[in-house]
């Protein structure tokens, strides 16, 4: 065998770093997608090999009630999450920028609920929605005595409760929008001041627009967000009252439960396919592709 | 503006932020509250005050639960999974940083598109990879499928850093002798020590986090992680309030603790997270 070149050597070393982690790729990505895609084409039970049924997964999904009242929950929550959520956590963001008294003490309180666990948090909303001694209900009762509404397990109610555990957490879009803010050259702003602009016309003309890329990844966070929302509706309401807070993710679970893993993996399937949809339509939507300056 | 409009525009501003940081803290600060507060106290009135101060239910919680297991069971699998994972992905971040290859930008992409991929859609298949390797119910499965949690958004984080060091330090190193490994380990490794926390935070807090997976992989009491205990206290203190609130403050605070030493990490990390998209 001839001795490796330098450059030979070097290569081999390349791949060798590369390894561990297209191994990682392989065995955690590209093996269950593999899997995940075929087998929602199968009836399979974990025991016995899958056996090929076409579309059986598929129609039995999109027949089954808390399939259809869980994707009527992911639009609403979706609109409400690209529209409301977006919109607050934008507006904390140029209010920030402006640089307020204690803003930065904001920024850091802000941050909080987004480094405890999603378990932990959930919990704490149980706490929050309870129906005899649940913060909400308390702060309720100070004006209306006797109140009693056990939110999370009344309809309609618990559609809005779980909504209200992430609507106004949005400190991820704060974030993004503030970094976007941030990189506007400021000759820009002095120029509009110049030529008699107000701040209401600056935000709305200038500052906004030159966001599109941030806000449009924002509503990509925050939708992405709701179609795997898990923890919150599972430690609360699990799905109920009836299919009112029901999501795909609860659905899969099940299914895995009941070793009915061709279903499951239906179900993942549609995970997968509406985060595609989601990703393109606000990419064409927000013309993200587009360079800014 | 004139003073009336500029008064009403500060008294908005102000009501805002207000609101923010109350929906922010206020839930986390009534639960660390009650946690000092009798069961007749939480019951009767949410606000009232502790007229006590005693930890006699953070000592309960460590009686009557495993809670000290809990947490070191987080702990291990939080600290292993992010060790490895730091260095398989500084590894990779750092040749795709540092070297022109064929089908480096094919494995790149590769790498980066994972994160369009929602975790929880992968379940099933992970559950019987997990199972195929007689890994179920154990602390290795928790560490494996952790390992690629963070894949997208360390690649991302490092390789920036790796590429923003300058190229004359591995050349000067070239010349003198040193080899690949010895100029990856010397050399670039020490100088992205700021890329490396911030990955390494994120992936730390995401791990010490996640619920979902250990949820699903891990039954018994012997590998549970804090959340999965967390959310099964909601049975055995169901009529005890105190110290499920005291178990919850236990739970809550090392994330908080670790946001306040590392708030510029998080926040950077928080951040990256979001561009990759």
């Amino acid at each position: 065998m001839k001795p490796l070149t330098a450059r030979q050597k070097t290569l081999l070393w390349i791949w060798a770093f590369l390894l561990p982690c297209i191994l990682v790729l392989l065995l955690f990505y590209l093996v269950p997608i593999l899997t995940l895609v075929y087998t929602s084409f199968t009836k399979w039970d974990g025991a016995n090999p899958p056996v090929f049924t076409g579309l059986t997964n598929y129609v039995n999904l999109f027949g089954a009630n808390d399939f259809k009242a869980a994707f009527v929950n992911l639009l609403l929550w979706s609109a409400i999450a690209g529209t409301l959520h977006v919109f607050f956590g934008t507006l904390i963001a140029l209010i920030l920028f402006k640089e307020p008294h204690g803003w930065k003490f904001v920024e850091t309180v802000f941050m909080i609920p987004n480094v405890i666990s999603m378990a932990a948090w959930a919990m704490i909303y149980r706490f929050v929605f309870n129906g005899s001694y649940g913060l909400l209900n308390g702060i309720i009762r100070t004006f209306v005595p006797g109140f009693a509404v056990n939110w999370l397990f009344e309809s309609p109610y618990a559609f809005w409760a779980v909504t209200l555990t992430w609507l106004f957490y949005a400190v991820v879009v704060t974030l993004l929008v503030l970094g976007d803010l941030k990189a506007i050259p400021s000759d820009l702003h002095e120029a509009a001041r110049i030529d008699g602009a107000g701040e209401f016309y600056i935000t709305m003309k200038i500052n906004l627009p030159l966001c599109r890329n941030s806000i449009g990844t924002s509503v990509i966070c925050a939708i992405s967000s709701r179609i795997s929302m898990y923890e919150t509706i599972a430690l609360t309401t699990r799905g109920g009252p009836g299919n009112d807070t029901m999501n795909i993710p609860l659905i899969l679970v099940n299914a895995i439960n009941n070793s009915k893993y061709g279903y499951a993996n239906a179900a993942g399937m549609m995970m997968l396919l509406l985060g595609i949809v989601l990703l393109v339509v606000v990419n064409k939507a927000f013309r993200m592709n587009e360079s800014i300056y | 503006m004139d003073t009336a409009k500029k008064t009403l525009y500060h008294l908005g501003v102000f009501i805002v932020l207000l609101f923010t940081v109350l929906i922010s803290i206020f839930p986390i600060v009534w639960v660390v509250v009650s946690s000092f507060k009798t069961n007749a106290q939480i019951l009767s009135s949410p606000f009232s005050l502790p007229t006590a101060f005693s930890f006699k239910a953070y000592q309960a919680v460590f009686k009557q639960t495993d809670f000290l297991l809990y947490t070191v069971n987080s702990l291990v699998v939080s600290v292993v999974s992010t060790a490895i994972s730091i260095i398989i992905y500084a590894m990779a971040a750092y040749v795709i940083a540092k070297y022109d290859f064929k089908g480096k930008d094919l494995v790149y992409s590769l790498f980066v598109i994972t994160l369009l991929v929602p975790a929880q859609c992968k379940a099933q298949p992970i559950f019987s990879l997990i199972i195929h390797f007689n890994l179920y119910d154990t602390k290795t499965a928790l560490v494996l499928v952790y390992l690629a949690a963070g894949m997208a958004m360390s690649l991302f984080i490092l390789k920036n850093t790796f590429m923003s060091i300058p190229k004359d330090f591995s050349e000067a190193a070239w010349m003198e002798g040193s080899g690949f490994i010895r100029t990856f380990l010397w050399i670039n490794l020490p100088m992205a020590k700021s890329g490396l926390a911030t990955a390494g935070i994120l992936m730390f807090l995401g791990n010490w986090n996640e619920y979902f997976f250990a949820m699903l992989l891990t039954t018994s009491p012997v590998n549970r992680t804090l959340p999965v205990a967390l959310a099964s206290f909601n049975e055995t203190y169901s009529y005890n309030y105190t110290n499920m609130f005291a178990a919850l403050t236990m739970a809550i605070l090392p994330g908080i603790l670790i946001y306040s030493f590392a708030q510029d990490q998080v926040t950077n990390s928080l951040v990256a997270s979001g561009i990759k998209g």
